[in-house]
């Protein structure tokens, strides 16, 4: 006697169509050992959370677009000069740094440099044990908020440096010193005490990389803040209640 | 049996119906797996996802968001191309135009702004958290590697659309920009002209940034996207914990 269950199987073969073993082939499929206790159907489960996510960005979207309009200045006008002439609140961060160092390095090496070491990180921290957890370990969220802390104070205090006493007083030249070897110079000794710092805690290499991938996310975060909401008239520092008009770039 | 079917029923189990959706309505198991597999929209999805991949605090949403971002931006965007003419004499007044002469202008501009904005943001957001989860790692690696094109490409994507408007705001950023380009060692002036068309930031900067703002970048993203998304499927869906210890995973799964 057929069980309930035989009867209607879940997926019946279609009788127009034949089956065949085609190839055996050996590995593993990504679900495998993946009980089903463990898994549930993307329908209604999944789908209905990108739903929720789509619309809700679409209401916050559509009232912020509401209240705020995008911003029209005057006409193009290659004889006025802004000032200060901002790029876009994303790219402050480059332009922050172009205060401080040769053009070329703030806005293409820096950026190349940070782009590709991204890229190499999953071929240099290969361990797969602590995939799926935050920060990889209580020891690499320490680390993580140690790292933050540091270039949090590191950050505001090389640039207050800069805008006060100013490297090019101190070595005015030639242009080689304060335009490339002194940023590279402090960019790298950072790095490096970071690096033997972070080596106290004796971590795996992904705690390194939690380190190092933090002070990176914070500079950029202060770098941007710095240059979009801190920068007036001749890029020089204010407070953001004292910025000229038109200063922000959005 | 009810005798008489119900509004429901005559809808979804008449002919039209059934040959745009495939499957009956997705309530049984074998339902929701085809709705998956049948659509062309949904089928980038896996027919199961762990419970895990479905938790707040992992994720916080951003991938799907920036995605979201995304559809708004194409869909605003063809909208706006409709009326911006990319024209050093009339981008700023087809810009005005579109501001007091057409419905809703304003709001198809602002939202196509801070959208862009936004995804900007949520991208970046989405990248680190991917970073801090560990979910770069092996199968992952190139995946990592595609999202990190795509952040680059999200903030080109912005930027040569900053110009299109032509007012003071793009004009100097977009010098600006662009000067540091020039300024590196050797190819800097070469990479400049490259970007502007020219020496000074003018007509053809802004034909080559619409070109690439309206049809060769978003074409680039779109690729990626699917790729993107693609791979997540093919790579066992999103990153957790404890993968590992399903047993070793064979080279090339």
């Amino acid at each position: 006697m057929k069980t309930k269950q035989e009867s209607t199987p879940i997926f019946p073969s279609d009788p127009r169509k034949t089956y065949g073993l085609m190839e055996l082939v050996k590995g593993t499929s990504p679900m495998v050992d993946k009980g089903p206790e463990e898994t549930v159907m993307s329908w209604p489960n999944l789908l209905i959370l990108e739903v929720l996510a789509g619309l809700g960005t679409t209401v916050i979207l559509l009232f912020w677009s509401l209240a705020i309009h995008a911003p029209l200045r005057d006409l193009a006008n290659p004889d006025v000069t802004e000032n200060p002439a901002k790029a876009p609140w994303y790219f402050m961060n480059l332009q922050e740094m172009l205060l401080h160092m040769h053009p070329a390095l703030a806005g293409v090496i820096v950026p190349v440099i940070v782009i590709i070491a991204l890229m190499v990180i999953p071929y240099v921290d290969r361990n797969e044990d602590d995939v799926g957890v935050w920060f990889a370990s209580k020891k690499g969220r320490t680390i993580a908020l140690w790292s933050a802390v540091y270039t949090t104070v590191w950050i505001p205090g090389l640039i207050l440096f800069d805008e006060l006493i100013r490297v090019r007083s101190l070595v005015p030249g030639p242009e080689i010193y304060p335009g490339w070897v002194i940023p590279l110079a402090v960019i790298a000794g950072l790095m490096a005490l970071l690096y033997v710092m972070i080596r106290r805690w004796r971590p795996s290499r992904r705690e390194t990389f939690v380190g190092l991938f933090t002070a990176f996310a914070v500079s950029y975060l202060l770098l941007t803040i710095s240059g979009t909401f801190f920068r007036g008239h001749g890029m020089h520092l204010v407070w953001p209640w004292d910025l000229p008009p038109g200063a922000l770039p959005f | 049996m009810n005798r008489r079917k119900s509004l429901a029923d005559r809808i979804v189990q008449n002919r039209v119906w059934k040959s745009v959706f495939r499957q009956g309505y997705p309530n049984t198991a074998e339902n929701q797996s085809k709705v998956v597999v049948n659509s062309w929209f949904l089928h980038i999805h896996p027919v199961k996802v762990r419970r895990h991949t479905l938790k707040i605090t992992y994720t916080f949403g951003l991938g799907v968001i920036s995605f979201f971002l995304f559809v708004v931006l194409v869909v605003t965007g063809a909208w706006l191309m409709l009326f911006h003419v990319p024209s050093v004499e009339r981008a700023y007044g087809s810009i005005q135009g579109l501001e007091t002469d057409v419905p809703f202008g304003i709001l198809m501009r602002s939202m196509h702004r801070w959208a862009a904005h936004l995804m900007v943001l949520t991208v970046f957001l989405h990248l680190c958290r991917v970073f801090f989860t560990g979910g770069y790692k092996r199968p992952r690696e190139f995946n990592w590697v595609i999202g990190v094109v795509l952040w680059v490409t999200t903030l080109l994507l912005s930027y040569t659309g900053y110009l299109l408007p032509w007012d003071q705001l793009s004009y100097w950023a977009v010098t600006v920009g662009t000067n540091m380009v020039g300024s590196f060692p050797g190819i800097g002036e070469i990479m400049r002209m490259a970007l502007l068309g020219a020496k000074e930031v003018g007509q053809p900067t802004l034909t080559r940034f619409y070109a690439l703002h309206i049809a060769i970048l978003p074409l680039v993203m779109t690729i990626l996207i699917g790729v993107h998304f693609w791979r997540i499927r093919k790579d066992g869906g999103l990153s957790a914990p404890g993968e590992k210890s399903s047993g070793e995973r064979t080279e090339g799964s």
